[in-house]
């Protein structure tokens, strides 16, 4: 008898004795997390979407998500290029929702952002999406409303191209990663608010002042040295994640990792993995131990294939990958999170039922004073100073303006576009009490994997190493810049930019047609995969121009010096946020605002 | 004048694009300003098949029935009344902790407490209404319930990062089974992280005698591992000046040292045992010794330190 039969039949002869008929219903769900079926919505009539609350049981446990056609995650969405993609959004929930495509360029009102491309969409009520598709790639689409995301309201969607796709590839595979908990997401989020480190149960301790001493090969009274260094700064170096494996399963596909969700290939085909990162807080490092991945495509676009052993996928961001399953044996697709505290796993094998051997989870990063944006005794700026690439010319300043009264440049110069500043100094600006300035100085970071990447041995991709296939055809240098800093108070879990929230802010005006830079200064300690609906980010790494990639979402990291070029191209209001579900939630999110021109009044982000 | 602007620019935008294509985008731009009807047309456009070659431009993705100009109207001005926020980041939040709720046993022969100390507030990130509580009570055998409380009701702005000011009102109060006393004091608190990872709360009162107290509160978490947390904390108060009816003598009147172990079963739940040193000091002491009282005592306690929210 299997163990599931077993607990089948207990519970049936506790039914018999005593237990309720009500409480027997609930502990008995029809459906598993996890089935979830493609859709075409280019095809004549379009789609159908049901947004529903329903039992399902998510690593074998019962849980009550929002799913999209019964299922978490949703259908895989298919559209194509050239045509037009029709989806009828029904809400059967008892509340407001909203479905936003995540990388689409679409006209405003079909964006799906509720308070600013349209007033969400009623419980009861359906909502009709229309919209001609003009690109291709891998995408994915979530609720914009509330917290309705961490409740498994999401799923991919693939955009097929118009002409040949230059990948070449055999069978194809969608990965859909995401982080499950059993907690009301509003509770998550007033713990986070109340009490902080709530989370992280990898906080450094006197127990493990020994593990540390190994792992740093330092001595004891050093470690406990830089122990008390963070405790003055009131800082803690495991603050990687704010919310971790204590209460979030992760799933892949909406499958456990001891659910093993299994892709099958032939040996010897070669395998396409479109993977997005639908989490709502978890960084997750992808490796399939033994197979190197040629990375094709990153938020949907091509780029110049690019092998690599492993790769960080941050929230809101897809990456396309290509292996060859070289013989009939199992592989593991090994998802870790950032913070080390679980992952999810799947399996690539010749046929169902295969296993490998799962790796070992890695001892949790912690962060460094590089991350503070401390220039000695960093070993990351160490590293670059041997590579003879960082010239330790004095840091410029980027001060921090107000975002929202950017006055219009009379004289349009052409801003450089390469060779930009490789280090920034902080200025005298604090940001007010919403902002814990750690980093005195920001650096240039797309060479760098990231923390606790890089140094094992493997290939691991940075931005750096992108290059996007084909030239987009607006890669006019740009002629305006805004400073946009990153900030937080972690302490009390206020997130915004240039120490703002978004309730505190104005929008931020782009002038329709221009082509525009925002630096990006991230003054905390942790990662923010940043968002822009609408229109695309050409990511400066210090290619030659054309080459740069262009991205829906891009991390940035701590203490990072990042820039990225706009095209304005698409008027309207627009949402800019940071894509940490509960960071956005806190503030950190700003309204764009693509206007005739930059002269007129401060626009009110609140109605 | 705007618009003849706009143009300029937006010949600007195809003089610039590298693109021939981007000629076209240009043209569709500009023919969308000049009718209503036609912008429709462009986004229906998008059903017909656009053939193969390269990727041609069509102009900028519009709502269906909006030309490019009223989008460009509707962008200059604040979302509609009727659209909810998208990101209701100053709501209000209610948070209570419990940070001691539990029972000294005295190691002398005087009698054991019961003793309460809390802290919760209303509010958002910025502004919050504080209520910071602590109390204690004993049985006196014969003599009944004695017991004290101090309850501090205060505004609170957070000022930087990890330090809120507040302002507001004391009532604090004493009694034995014959006796209630009780007094008003005006509030100023500074309350926060300092460095180092202490939790400090520093209180100055103004009585309605017009007498100055002040209080200092310190503790710290040392975790030995991720549940078990060591927290030593101290108390130090102050007086400006002697207040005889009260038993207070000029400058620092009280110690309290605690030291407490706890166990996380949960973050906001968590069971305790420790010790507590309770001393009066200097003028103050010799005033209880005169009383005949005693000037200091030691206690084991324990309890539970929970959070509501
Ligand atoms: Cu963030």
């Amino acid at each position: 008898m299997s163990r599931r039969s077993f607990v089948k039949g207990a519970a049936a002869g506790l039914a018999g004795l005593a237990i309720s008929p009500s409480l027997q219903a609930k502990s008995k769900p029809k459906g598993v997390a996890g089935n979830f079926s493609v859709l075409d919505a280019s095809k004549p009539g379009g789609i159908d979407l049901y947004i529903e609350r329903k039992d399902l049981l998510i690593d074998g446990k019962v849980g009550r998500p929002i799913t999209i056609n019964g299922s978490i995650p949703g259908p895989v969405i298919r559209m194509k290029e050239g045509r037009e993609a029709l989806m009828r959004v029904h809400n059967r929930l008892g509340e407001s929702t909203s479905i936003h495509w995540h990388g689409m360029l679409v006209p405003f009102n079909m964006d799906g952002v509720p308070g600013i491309s349209f007033p969400g969409i009623d419980p009861g009520e359906t909502f009709t999406y229309k919209f001609d598709v003009r690109q291709n790639g891998t995408y994915w689409y979530h609720s914009h409303t509330g917290l309705q995301e961490q409740l498994g309201h999401y799923g991919q969607l693939i955009v097929e191209p118009e002409d040949d796709d230059p990948v070449d590839y055999d069978v194809e595979h969608t990965i859909v990663l995401s982080d499950w908990t059993f907690e009301d997401p509003t509770t998550a989020f007033k713990k986070l608010k109340t009490m902080e480190g709530y989370y992280n149960f990898q906080r450094p301790t006197i127990a493990n002042l020994d593990d540390q001493v190994k792992a740093t090969d330092k001595g004891l009274m050093e470690v406990i040295g830089k122990r008390l260094n963070w405790d003055w700064m009131r800082m803690d170096p495991t603050d990687i994640a704010d919310i971790t494996g204590s209460t979030y399963t992760y799933l892949l596909n909406g499958r456990s990792a001891r659910e093993n969700p299994t892709f099958t290939a032939e040996p010897g085909q070669k395998v396409r993995f479109r993977i997005t990162n639908a989490a709502t807080m978890s960084y997750f490092d992808f490796r399939i131990p033994g197979l190197p991945m040629t990375v094709v495509n990153a938020d949907g676009q091509n780029v110049e294939p690019v092998e690599t052993d492993e790769l960080r996928i941050a929230v809101a961001e897809t990456y396309d990958v290509v292996v060859t399953l070289p013989d009939d044996k199992a592989y593991t697709v090994f998802a870790e999170a950032m913070d080390r505290s679980g992952y999810a796993r799947g399996t690539l094998a010749p046929k169902e039922g295969m296993a490998a051997k799962v790796p070992e989870l890695r001892r949790r990063p912690m962060l460094t004073m590089a991350d503070m944006g401390m220039v000695h005794g960093s070993m990351k700026m160490a590293k670059k100073a041997m590579g003879g690439e960082m010239e330790m010319a004095k840091p410029v300043k980027y001060e921090a303006h107000d975002e929202a009264k950017v006055s219009p440049i009379k004289n349009r110069t052409e801003l450089p576009v390469k060779d930009l500043p490789t280090m920034v100094e902080h200025g005298p600006d604090e940001h007010g009490p919403g902002s814990i300035t750690m980093a005195k100085n920001a650096y240039r970071q797309f060479d760098e994997p990231g923390v606790g990447l890089g140094d094992d041995n493997r290939r691991v991709l940075s931005y750096g190493q992108l290059k996007v296939l084909e030239t987009p055809k607006d890669r006019r240098p740009p002629t305006r810049e805004i400073n946009l800093h990153l900030t937080g108070n972690m302490h009390q879990y206020i997130w915004g930019f240039n120490g703002k929230k978004w309730s505190e802010s104005q929008m931020i005006r782009f002038k329709y047609g221009e082509r525009l830079r925002i630096n990006m200064i991230n003054d905390t300690m942790m990662n923010h995969p940043i968002h822009l609906h609408g229109m695309w980010m050409d990511l400066y790494v210090g290619h030659e121009y054309g080459k740069n990639p262009r991205k829906h979402t891009v991390n940035v990291q701590p203490a990072e010096l990042l820039t990225v070029d706009i095209t304005a191209d698409a008027p309207g209001q627009w949402a800019f946020h940071c894509h940490l579900l509960y960071h956005m939630k806190a503030g950190m999110f700003r309204t764009v605002a693509v206007v005739r021109d930059l002269e007129g009044e401060p626009i009110d982000a609140e109605a | 004048m705007l618009k003849l602007e706009h143009a300029a620019v937006m010949t600007l935008v195809a003089l610039c694009v590298a693109a021939p294509s981007s000629t076209v985008w240009a043209q569709e731009v500009e023919k969308s300003e000049e009718g209503v009807e036609k912008g429709e047309e462009e986004v229906d456009g998008g059903e017909e098949d656009v053939g193969g070659g390269e990727e041609e431009d069509q102009g900028p993705l519009l709502p269906e029935g909006m030309t490019l100009d009223e989008v460009l109207d509707r962008a200059e001005k604040p979302a509609p009344e009727d659209f909810p926020d998208p990101v209701p980041d100053d709501q209000f939040r209610f948070f209570l902790l419990v940070d001691q709720l539990e029972y000294r046993y005295d190691l002398e022969d005087e009698p054991d407490q019961v003793g309460t100390e809390l802290q919760g507030y209303v509010g958002g990130d910025y502004n919050r209404l504080w209520l910071k509580s602590e109390g204690e009570a004993g049985w006196q055998g014969d003599a009944g319930f004695e017991g004290e409380s101090e309850n501090d009701l205060v505004y609170g702005r957070l000022i930087s990062p990890f330090w809120h000011a507040q302002i507001g009102a004391q009532y604090a109060n004493e009694w034995t089974e014959d006796k209630y006393e009780d007094i008003w004091a005006g509030a100023l608190a500074l309350q926060g992280l300092a460095p180092g990872m202490f939790e400090l709360d520093a209180s100055l009162y103004v009585t309605q005698n017009l007498n100055m107290l002040a209080d200092l509160e310190a503790e710290y978490d040392i975790r030995i591992t991720q549940r078990l947390v060591f927290q030593p904390r101290v108390e130090l108060s102050f007086a400006a000046q002697d207040i005889e009816e009260r038993g207070i003598g000029v400058g620092l009147t009280k110690v309290v040292g605690d030291l407490r172990l706890r166990y996380e079963v949960l973050r906001e739940f968590a069971p305790y045992v420790g010790a507590r040193y309770q001393g009066l000091t200097f003028e103050t002491a010799d005033l209880a010794e005169a009383e005949g009282e005693d000037t200091s005592r030691f206690f084991v306690l324990g309890g539970v330190r929970f959070a509501v929210y």
